[in-house]
């Protein structure tokens, strides 16, 4: 069994650091020789190159309506930071499915195919609004096995045509060579009886939000009962808070004083490792690891939990 | 006064010479042993570059030889400019990276989050050339089924909701095509400059749309009463309407030591064309005014590189050679920048340029055409008579 495991850059987090506006206004006692051109995205790249040097299999960009566009954020570091996955967020309205594909394929060639595509989990409709969508919430689930079909679609075939309620083409599909790169592995998200049955049928993965181990296995039954129904496989993921520390005492001082959800794994570097290869005897492959602290934490966790971990998971046995 | 000139960034490979037609840049062709990015290793393997490294070299030489950004293009088969302008906004400095794209693509809203962070990603370098023509088929490969007059209205309504949204939040819009309910840019997102616009179309519908919302008009290259006519038209209709518009002229030379060798290597590439490019060069049925305005530049049969030259210095053939326009500029280093100070003086604004291949040609013409411009070729043709 395979591991995949991914560190989560968060655009919204840490909104200040390296952001030039919040720099100090007037004068500092520090002579403050950065300039403007030194920003996030320096810090992104920063923060991917962490999870790189630690043996990450990849980033997770999730969409954050409020800040950096997680598509545009992967295109601009890729190109300095070699060997890992982007795996970008984007939600169903962004635009339509030829020009999703499109993009995508352009990345792929260019990234030696080391682009993910993950669907953003539906926003409620005041949310979407916003964004000028007004699809109703009955259509969205069709509307996102709409987009992946056509983008899969002009991928994979020329000609191609489709005429969906969300989508259309007429003979289209891509050419060589855009049509030779590999389609980005496709992950999607939700825990509703409909996101399940969706990711049944569309998903390469689907990522579970952290919860306790027996809903988890609950979940996990569910989906594998739904896919093998649709005669595919579908791998299990988990986007799972983390906050690990030389000693328990420091773990749980630190996970009161930062607020950390419920569902988070805190501990001890063996304690959490031994967590997450619990979760991985579920059957989960990809793990998303997040933690307030993007690049501190990236380092953390990659140097002192990731080797446990997946020292741990080459002994289990792979999961039913 | 200034104008900006922008080099172009071929999306869809390069050709090695302007004088044969293979793209032997980039992987448009099979690969054999004079391909680069990808190119074949000494064991005959795939080398590892992919096209972007070549684009990046190309965006680099043109940002050293002093143009202020590129066009990159966006067809079917092309890679994407929304992809390749972050792919390179780190490693250039300067370079403006002037996006094709058309509005029906992308939502409004969205396209304006992914704008306002490209700008925070390239410190401001992004402009967009909206591209609402086309059509029939192409237009339904790309999933729009929209008419040719209902893009025009989609476009103007997109560039409404796109500034809309990026004067920040509380943005409410009730359009034919569009509807936001108290959208708007996070006030981070909002801090940006909004990128400016380039226009193309040449039909009423289009003119209409560019009067509202465009900064600079583009058009092809056309022959040059006609061009001036057009601009001046332009020009009329945006002050009509309360607005200022200026224009620019996208458009290929072919600038050599002497006029001499400039023509021998149109010469060359016009004799290695073969009879059925010519044939399927003079082009379909379209709905582009733009594209029908330039085929019917081209006389029907021509036997010699000679029947197509319209006027000193201006050859209409340059789409067999290249994928594009037909009509472009051949002359010496003086020669073709005398062309280019007469287009200013007939109401041109700013350029985008391109020569074949790329990468080489940026340098010659920002190193050889660019310093003689502002009357400076006027004076030295003038001194060799």
């Amino acid at each position: 069994m395979t591991i995949h495991s991914y560190w989560q850059i968060d655009v919204a987090e840490e909104p200040a650091r390296s952001e030039p506006s919040a720099r100090p206004r007037g004068p500092t006692l520090f002579r403050d020789v950065r300039t403007p051109t030194l920003n996030r995205y320096d810090y992104y790249a920063q923060i991917a190159q962490a999870a790189a040097q630690t043996a990450f299999d990849g980033v997770f960009l999730p969409h954050r309506p409020q800040s950096d566009d997680s598509r545009i954020v992967a295109a601009a570091i890729a190109r300095e930071v070699r060997r890992i996955t982007l795996i970008a967020e984007f939600p169903a309205w962004s635009g339509s499915a030829v020009y999703a594909a499109k993009q995508a394929v352009s990345f792929q060639r260019a990234a030696h195919g080391r682009l993910g595509w993950a669907i953003a989990p539906s926003a409620d409709p005041a949310v979407r609004a916003r964004d000028g969508d007004h699809v109703p919430e009955d259509e969205l689930v069709e509307r996102i096995e709409e987009l992946l079909e056509v983008a899969r679609g002009v991928h994979g075939e020329r000609p191609y045509s489709f005429a969906g309620r969300h989508f259309e083409v007429q003979d289209g599909g891509f050419d060589a060579p855009l049509n030779r790169v590999a389609f980005p592995r496709v992950f999607l998200q939700g825990e509703s009886e409909e996101a399940l049955a969706l990711s049944a049928r569309a998903a390469d993965v689907h990522l579970f939000a952290a919860a306790p181990l027996a809903k988890l296995r609950a979940l996990v039954e569910t989906l594998d009962t739904l896919a093998l129904r649709e005669g595919r496989s579908v791998a299990f993921g988990l986007i799972q808070p983390v906050l690990a520390r030389e000693d328990q005492d420091e773990a749980r001082a630190d996970a009161n004083r930062i607020a950390i959800g419920g569902d988070a794994i805190v501990g001890t570097y063996d304690e959490v490792a031994a967590r997450l290869a619990a979760l991985a005897a579920l059957g989960i492959t990809h793990f998303v690891l997040t933690a307030p602290s993007s690049l501190e934490e990236a380092y953390r966790i990659g140097q002192h939990v990731l080797p446990r971990f997946h020292a741990l998971t080459e002994r289990v046995p792979a999961a039913a | 006064m200034t104008i900006d000139f922008y080099w172009r960034l071929p999306t869809h490979g390069c050709h090695g010479s302007i004088r044969h037609g293979t793209y032997d840049r980039g992987d448009w062709s099979p690969l054999g042993p004079h391909n680069i990015a990808p190119g074949l290793d000494r064991d005959g393997e795939d080398d590892g570059f992919r096209y972007i490294d070549h684009l990046a070299e190309i965006a680099k030489a043109a940002e050293s030889a002093g143009f202020i950004g590129g066009l990159i293009p966006s067809f079917p088969n092309t890679d994407d400019p929304w992809v390749i302008s972050p792919l390179l906004a780190r490693e250039t400095r300067s370079f403006r990276f002037m996006i094709a794209f058309q509005p029906g693509f992308l939502n409004p809203v969205h396209a304006a989050r992914m704008s306002a962070s490209l700008q925070r990603a390239t410190g401001g370098r992004t402009v967009f050339n909206i591209i609402t023509g086309g059509g029939g088929p192409a237009q339904l490969w790309w999933g729009d089924s929209f008419s040719h007059d209902d893009r025009y209205g989609r476009t103007t309504e997109f560039l409404d909701v796109f500034k809309g949204v990026w004067k920040g939040q509380g943005f409410s819009y009730q359009g034919r095509f569009y509807q936001v309910e108290d959208g708007g840019l996070s006030p981070l997102l909002a801090l940006e400059e909004l990128p400016e616009i380039w226009f193309s179309g040449s039909s009423d519908a289009a003119l209409q749309s560019a009067a509202k919302h465009a900064d600079y008009y583009l058009s092809w290259l056309e022959p040059f009463d006609q061009l001036a006519d057009k601009f001046a038209r332009v020009k009329e209709r945006t002050a009509a309407l309360g607005g200022e518009q200026k224009c620019a002229v996208r458009v290929d030379l072919v600038a050599r030591p002497t006029e001499e060798e400039a023509w021998r290597d149109i010469r060359i590439g016009f004799e290695n064309v073969g009879d059925e490019r010519r044939r399927a060069s003079r082009g379909g049925p379209t709905d582009s005014v733009g594209a029908a305005r330039q085929q019917a530049l081209r006389p029907s049969e021509a036997q010699r590189y000679e029947d197509l030259i319209v006027a000193p210095n201006l050859w209409g053939g340059f789409n067999l050679l290249r994928g594009g326009p037909a009509l472009g500029i051949v002359g010496s280093y003086e020669q073709c920048a005398a062309k280019l100070d007469e287009l200013i003086a007939r109401g041109t604004d700013a350029f985008i340029l391109a020569g074949t291949p790329h990468l080489e040609e940026a340098y010659r013409v920002g190193e050889e055409v660019l310093p003689l411009l502002g009357g400076q070729a006027e004076a030295l043709l003038q001194a060799a008579e």
